[in-house]
């Protein structure tokens, strides 16, 4: 399992975003990286052995053979018109959004600035500027909507912020230990220490392409945006999630950068977890190739399909949209 | 929550060029009398002496006198009590009136039956004195430096360090006793002046440079129980003299060593920097909660010197810190980064003015404070003089102010004056609560909302904590402040 996500360029040409899922066998996957050589040997030079293991989700739960084989994925997520306002002024911005990601998908949210994509988001995670008004949140069968910030984070939902906020006085190592603790005692096992805690995410930082100093400084400050959206997918790789929400990952990043992402979050995939990603960028579809590439406009999701849908809105932008 | 910020006299925006005009100095109350009728100069001051002398402060000061050893002091000492003696004759104890009072109530010390502490206490074994013995360790109990337990190991050749009584240098005591009386503090620095029982001296020779920090632990011993209204004073003054090209590091500490017991600390703290010489200095207080602490720093940079001072103060019911930085040659290089935490029914409060009389200064000051308690009280007045000469300076000044209770207070008054037109000022002030934001980024990562406001409310400090420049001191201190702020975070849930 360990090495699957290493056995890229499986199938590099024939992208399926529509294949049924009973196709999927534990040794076949789906989310490829055709665009990447495997990446082994670019970061091996360190150290003599680097644990490919350790670039799996941590805490992503293990299922038996006779769960996956043959059996369409479950639901992970369903979203079911959902309507929310800014908490503040009561203005609507998501006006009945429906949404189903099943286990092992990957999905792609686009649309234009303003449409509400990340305001979607963040209502997933419980972002307190949104209040609520309509519809239902079922995540791994459980009501997301009755549950804190915190209580969402330890089912397993993670969102990457689109711009994640500087906390001076916070080292990035402190930050994560507090959260992977959090994890720990949720599950019952002893919390880390500083030194543990820097032992087991030590080698997490080649995953990112960061250096260790990175640990030391606070978290995000005086970060590049690049920097920052790593530190967005190194926390990731070191909380895992069921359920990882990537909003604009790819923003700001260059060519370089946006393979290390590309390549954590592939890393990361398991047959059992999913992906939702918002991006405005064909690019980053064809590092991390969807299942669903979903439009959003004007709070709901209006189109779904798959990345040919990205592929028409690169050449002719969201007007075609509208005239449908 | 109440929270004021004075806007300052000249309003800036960052980085930007300004040229202001002086607004009159309406403090010399004597010499805006005198100037106009020259003849008539004498009946007035007569007059004002009158008027201005207050019973109160001329009772302390003459119980302060004669406390005092008979023994006839050097020269410097007896200098310095002359004039201070001269200036109480005429300063009356402050009220709220007073400008630079205005927020700070002192009438807890008015109110107490202040008694001078003759003798240094016999049994000092009780003092838990540290073992780190590897530093330079300068115990001072009660305002008297004690021998027995103080020691200083590694100190450079040229270098003086003890009390002006036990000093055999001529040359050094006539550079000391230009330093005397040079400069106009307020009622508590004359109050030290007279009161004082020795001086303490730091001297470091010309392009001499001290390794190892100096570390001064001021003990409070003598105090009255909790409810008691005695209040014995100690007046501890040191002076640190660094000659040209000299450095040292000094690390003033103050304590209160049993229980939470009623003294008051009337300290004063000169610094005197020669051309391109450069002082460290961490100031800690960590006062019993009953205490009055009243600290002057003085300092003066000669040009190209450079002085650092990182303050931490979490202790005292009253504790005011009168930081005064004079330039007086160009080049210089000013750092202050100063913590306040008020945990419990206490004020702390920073008064800081820097003035710069000559070109190509920079200074940058950050100034943080915590108000932890609905009783507790925040007070920062913080002035930068940038004067007509001090052209090319380069001053920044930065104040955020954290209130955790509904009732806690915080005045703020960040003030600068600026004369010379050619000039890079920036400053801010912000009062807040946590950052909504903060706190959610946290949460989304699974950490509850408890943890998550501890671990802000302490990285808030830790600012100004990280620049103390050696890593046992920020251990202790963080240590501290994560026990005094732990009731205070319960709280939250
Ligand atoms: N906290 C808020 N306060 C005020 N307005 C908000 C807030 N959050 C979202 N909005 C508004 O809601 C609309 C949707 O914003 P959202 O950030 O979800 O857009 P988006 O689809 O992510 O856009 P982009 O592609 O530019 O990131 C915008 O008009 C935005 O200004
Ligand atoms: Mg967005």
């Amino acid at each position: 399992m360990a090495l699957l996500h290493y056995c890229s360029c499986s199938t590099p040409s024939s992208p399926t975003p529509l294949l049924p899922f009973k196709k999927w066998t534990p040794k076949s996957i789906i989310f490829t990286v055709p665009a990447l050589r495997p990446l082994r040997h670019r970061f091996s030079k360190n150290r003599p052995s680097p644990r490919l293991s350790a670039t799996l989700a941590v805490e992503s739960p293990t299922t038996s053979d006779d769960e996956r084989g043959g059996y369409s994925p479950k639901i992970l997520l369903e979203v079911k018109g959902l309507s929310a306002v800014i908490s503040e002024s009561k203005q609507p911005i998501l006006k009945g959004v429906n949404l189903v990601i099943k286990e092992g998908e990957v999905h792609a949210i686009m649309g234009k600035n303003g449409s509400g994509k990340s305001t979607f988001a963040k209502v997933l995670v419980g972002h307190p500027d949104y209040e609520v008004t309509g519809g239902s949140v079922v995540f791994k069968g459980e009501n997301v909507l009755d549950m804190v910030p915190e209580e969402r984070a330890l089912a397993g939902l993670f969102m990457s912020f689109q711009s994640p906020v500087e906390i001076p006085g916070v080292s990035n190592i402190d930050f994560l230990n507090m959260a992977y603790n959090a994890r720990r005692k949720r599950l019952g096992q002893p919390e880390l220490g500083p030194i543990e805690f820097y032992g087991y995410i030590y080698h997490k930082l080649d995953l990112v392409n960061m250096k260790v100093d990175f640990l030391n400084r606070n978290v995000n400050e005086g970060f590049s945006g690049g920097e920052r959206k790593r530190n967005e997918i190194f926390q990731l790789a070191v909380l895992g999630a069921d359920l990882a929400i990537l909003d604009e990952i790819d923003s700001g990043l260059d060519v370089d950068a946006l393979r290390d992402v590309a390549k954590a979050v592939n890393g990361i995939l398991t047959p059992k977890n999913s992906v939702l990603m918002i991006t405005h960028y064909l690019r980053l579809l064809e590092f991390i190739k969807p299942t669903y590439v979903h439009i959003m406009e004007n709070g709901r999701i209006v189109e779904t399909g798959d990345e040919s849908i990205a592929k028409r809105i690169e050449r002719a932008g969201y007007k075609t949209i509208s005239a449908a | 929550m109440a929270a004021s910020i004075f806007t300052p006299n000249y309003p800036l925006k960052p980085s930007s060029s300004i040229c202001v005009n002086t607004s009159p100095n309406p403090s010399k109350f004597a010499t805006s009398i005198i100037k106009p009728r020259p003849r008539t100069t004498r009946i007035n001051v007569l007059t004002a002496i009158a008027s201005l002398s207050d019973p109160f402060v001329l009772q302390i000061a003459e119980t302060l006198e004669d406390s005092l050893s008979s023994a006839s002091p050097p020269l410097p000492l007896q200098k310095l009590r002359e004039a201070s003696s001269q200036s109480l004759l005429s300063t009356p104890w402050p009220s709220r009136k007073d400008e630079p009072f205005r927020f700070t109530d002192t009438s807890f010390i008015k109110l107490s039956h202040i008694q001078p502490i003759q003798f240094p206490p016999q049994s000092t074994n009780f003092l838990g004195v540290s073992t780190d013995t590897h530093l330079p360790n300068l115990v001072i109990v009660d305002g008297f430096l004690i021998d027995s337990l103080s020691q200083f190991p590694q100190l450079p050749n040229g270098v003086f360090v003890g009390t002006l009584s036990n000093l055999n240098s001529e040359a050094i005591m006539n550079r000391v006793s230009e330093f005397m009386s040079n400069f106009e503090g307020d009622l508590f620095w004359s109050l030290n002046g007279v009161g004082t029982p020795d001086l303490v001296l730091v001297y470091v020779p010309e392009g001499c440079r001290v390794e190892s920090p100096l570390h001064l632990r001021y003990c409070s011993v003598s105090g009255g129980a909790s409810e008691s209204k005695n209040l014995p004073i100690s007046n501890p003054r040191v002076l640190v003299v660094v000659e040209k090209g000299g450095e040292i590091d000094i690390v003033e500490e103050y304590v209160g060593v049993e229980g939470e017991k009623c003294y008051w600390a009337n300290s004063v703290t000169e610094v005197v920097i020669g051309e391109g010489g450069k002082v460290s200095h961490s100031y800690l207080q960590s006062q019993s909660m009953n205490a009055a602490h009243i600290k002057w720093t003085s300092v003066r940079q000669e040009s190209a010197s450079t002085y650092e001072l990182v303050e931490v103060s979490t202790g005292g019911k009253l504790s005011r810190h009168n930081l005064h930085v004079q330039q007086v040659g160009p080049d210089t290089v000013t750092e202050l980064s100063t913590f306040h935490l008020s945990s419990s029914d206490q004020t702390q409060d920073l008064h800081s003015k820097l003035v710069l009389d000559h070109p190509r200064g920079v200074s940058r000051q950050l100034h943080k404070c915590i108000v932890a308690h609905s009783l507790g009280q925040a007070v920062f007045d913080g002035n930068v003089k940038v004067n007509r000469y001090a052209q090319q300076t380069d001053a920044g000044q930065l104040t955020r102010s954290l209130l955790l209770e509904p009732r806690a207070t915080v005045n703020v008054k960040p003030n600068l004056q600026i004369i010379a037109n050619d000039v890079k000022c920036s400053h801010g002030a912000a009062i807040s609560d946590l950052e909504e934001n903060q706190l959610f980024y946290f949460q989304a990562r699974g950490v509850d909302l408890a943890t998550a406001r501890r671990a802000l409310i302490f990285s808030f400090g830790s600012e100004v904590i990280e620049r103390l420049p050696h890593s046992f001191l920020r251990k202790k201190v963080e240590n501290h402040i994560k026990e005094l702020l732990d009731p205070a975070v319960k709280g939250f849930k």
